[in-house]
């Protein structure tokens, strides 16, 4: 999986403010989308798209809580960061319950938001890593004949050679064989390595 | 013992007064027509008898001493002076007599006539007369209000218990005195001589108002409403006056708190509806505010690359400008809604005002994610209001219907129409109708009652207030069903007749 651009998506149904947010961000250097209401952007927004959400929480239609709702549904991971009004901090603790990222009261300073927005890309962009990195240890581990699988699990429960040989009831050479290949097909450079990805991997 | 002339038997048969003659002896020798009906006795059967059978038993047993004494030369006191006696009727009854005897002159033996008045009558009328004094004096004191009568001079004739109550003073220091200058607060002294000559000058029966204070001794003044009328003799002339008088001080004062009450009500609904839609406002503030602080820093962002969008920031200034200038026009509404000036009714064109106060109703409908339509009929008649209380019935009219909005409407967005049009009396109408569930049949009933709330959180004010305000102006805040669905509150403003220059 390449990487994709990270884009900040504001939604919010006030021209003035989106407006004026894509362009403040964009003046920032960050790439922003602006949507008018909840439902243009759900009817748009695919998960597999890095970036955060900046969302008003007040809007005609479907509420900015009611499409957190609908996010939380889908299991999309977008961090989200809501902009209230000043009548808004019940709703915004709502929303903070919720699992939001972060909020925000209007009007704001530029560096408050643009540092949320940094802060929410790095989360999403490191949460999006970690998922590249167990699906790709997944990936490795599909790859291991039953026998290699075999192997890993007894090594990996920090059996010797001579041990699993043993349990599985053929020679020592071939466990080094077998053990051999499982390294080189896991990419591990060593057997802490290799316990690492399988903690990784644990359900 | 002689027979009575033709001419004294006419004349005794014509005399209203029982008359009985009667010799030395007492015996009966003449019985008139009015003495038989008096007495129950025919003349045949009196005559020849003794005159005492007429008498009680106590006068009987003296009657005949009192007869020989005079006879023997003794003075008789009944004689010329006439007294009154009791008489016994043939039944055996008794009744009140005047008696009045005399010796008829030149007889010998001598003859005496007895003149018999029945008193009963008069003394009955007495009684009754004297118990319709004591009936009137209850009337008097019964009465809650204060009856006072004076004569000509203000004297005072007569006060009721009432009065003397109010006055705290007793019925002798009031009656006698001068009402006006003993009784009367001395502010109001003039006043209460005007009308005081005014009822003696009136030449009508019918009662003339007015209203004045009294002082009652050790005591607040009191706030008399007062009825007053002349008292005319035969000749019709004045000769006094009656008043009477309702304290209403404590009415005026529970008037006069109630009339606080609702102006306090009046400024807390205000408050209330304020208070209601701060959260729409706030955000509707915040909007261009939010807007403007964004584009200023992405222009000082902009200003600081090493080659400046020019026009990039030139439009983003252009942006804060028309921003700055919503956020005012804001403020402007919500400044010409907290104003708690006075009632100003000015000409003024109904649907400019309904226009004026769009933009805060709008807020409202997005905050419940409704839509507000107006259907505005052109040319209409100018209508003398307060503009900015109209506005406050429309806030109200209109809050209420979103917040009335069912769970359900079909996904589309909630619709409140405000319409005016003109009436077939040429007056202008106002409604606010929507397309929700409309009232049912109880809540239509009490709707307009104060404390009155359908709403978990309302105060039941809302609508109370706004009726009392479109009272105040001549009209009438009604609802009616609407077509084809749901609620529609009205109210009719009188076409405002302009004065030709």
């Amino acid at each position: 999986m390449k990487d994709m651009p990270q884009t900040v998506f504001v939604v919010d149904d006030d021209d003035a403010v989106r407006n004026s947010l894509r362009m403040l961000l964009k003046s920032a250097g960050v790439h922003a989308e602006v949507c008018a209401s909840a439902q243009e952007f759900l009817s748009t927004y695919e998960a597999s798209h890095p970036g955060c959400l900046v969302l008003d929480v007040r809007m005609p239609g479907m509420s900015g809580l009611e499409m957190q709702h609908e996010l939380n549904l889908r299991g999309a991971t977008i961090p989200v960061i809501f902009i209230t009004g000043h009548g808004d901090i019940p709703m915004a603790v709502e929303a903070m319950q919720h699992g939001a990222f972060d909020f925000l009261q209007k009007p704001f300073r530029d560096q408050e938001l643009l540092d949320r927005v940094q802060r929410a890309l790095a989360r999403d962009s490191e949460y999006r890593a970690r998922l590249r990195h167990t699906d790709q240890i997944r990936e490795r581990l599909a790859s291991l004949s039953p026998r290699e699988r075999e192997v890993l699990d007894l090594v990996t429960q920090g059996k010797a050679n001579k041990m699993v040989a043993g349990d599985l009831g053929v020679s020592q050479r071939t466990v080094e064989i077998h053990r051999a290949h499982v390294m080189q097909k896991m990419e591990a450079g060593s057997l802490a390595e290799l316990v690492r990805m399988m903690m990784a991997v644990a359900p | 013992m002689t027979a009575p002339t033709p001419e004294v038997l006419a004349l005794l048969a014509a005399t209203i007064d029982a008359v009985v003659i009667m010799d030395d002896r007492g015996r009966i020798t003449a019985f008139n027509a009015s003495a038989e009906e008096m007495f129950g006795y025919r003349a045949a059967d009196a005559l020849g008898r003794n005159v005492s059978m007429l008498m009680t038993s106590a006068d009987r047993a003296k009657h005949d001493d009192y007869l020989k004494r005079y006879l023997a030369g003794g003075e008789a006191s009944v004689l010329r002076r006439g007294r009154d006696v009791r008489a016994r009727h043939r039944d055996g009854s008794e009744f009140s007599v005047f008696l009045s005897v005399d010796r008829i002159a030149n007889t010998a033996p001598p003859q005496f006539v007895g003149f018999l008045h029945d008193t009963s009558l008069r003394r009955k009328a007495l009684a009754t007369l004297e118990q319709e004094r004591h009936i009137n004096r209850l009337y008097l004191d019964l009465a809650q209000v204060m009856l006072v009568a004076t004569d000509r001079a203000g004297l005072v004739q007569l006060v009721n218990q009432r009065a003397i109550r109010v006055m705290r003073k007793p019925g002798a220091q009031i009656v006698g005195s001068n009402w006006i200058e003993n009784c009367v607060a001395p502010e109001d002294r003039a006043a209460a001589r005007t009308a005081f000559r005014a009822l003696l000058m009136s030449g009508s029966d019918e009662p003339q108002i007015s209203e004045y204070h009294v002082r009652p001794s050790g005591g607040e003044d009191r706030f008399i409403t007062w009825r007053g009328v002349a008292l005319r003799d035969t000749e019709n002339v004045a000769t006094g006056i009656m008043l009477s008088g309702e304290d209403i001080t404590d009415q005026r004062r529970a008037e006069s708190e109630a009339h606080k009450a609702l102006e306090r009500m009046n400024s807390v609904s205000r408050l209330a509806t304020m208070g209601e839609m701060a959260a729409g406002i706030s955000h509707e503030l915040n909007q261009p505010l939010a807007a403007i602080a964004n584009y200023a820093q992405a222009c000082v962002r902009l200003l600081r690359l090493p080659a400046a969008d020019i026009p990039e920031v030139s439009g983003a200034l252009e942006q804060i400008a028309g921003q700055a200038l919503r956020a005012g026009e804001i403020i402007r509404r919500i400044r010409s809604l907290v104003r708690n000036e006075d009632v100003r009714r000015e000409s003024q064109d109904i649907n400019d005002l309904i226009r004026d106060v769009h933009g805060l109703l709008a807020s409202d409908a997005r905050v419940h994610d409704g839509r507000l339509a107006l259907d505005l009929a052109m040319q209409l008649p100018r209508v003398m209001v307060d503009g900015v209380q109209i506005q406050q019935v429309l806030m109200n009219l209109v809050h209420n219907a979103f917040e009335a909005q069912g769970a359900e409407h079909d996904g589309a967005p909630f619709e409140v129409r405000i319409a005016t049009r003109l009436t077939d009396a040429a007056d202008v109408e106002v409604s606010v109708s929507d397309l929700g569930p409309g009232l049912a049949g109880e809540v239509e009933q009490r709707i307009f009652e104060p404390f009155f709330t359908t709403k978990a959180s309302g105060t039941g004010l809302g609508l109370a207030i706004s009726r009392s305000i479109i009272k105040a102006h001549d009209a009438r805040l009604g609802y009616r069903a609407n077509q084809p669905r749901g609620a529609c509150f009205y109210f009719v403003l009188p076409a405002h007749q302009e004065l030709p220059p």
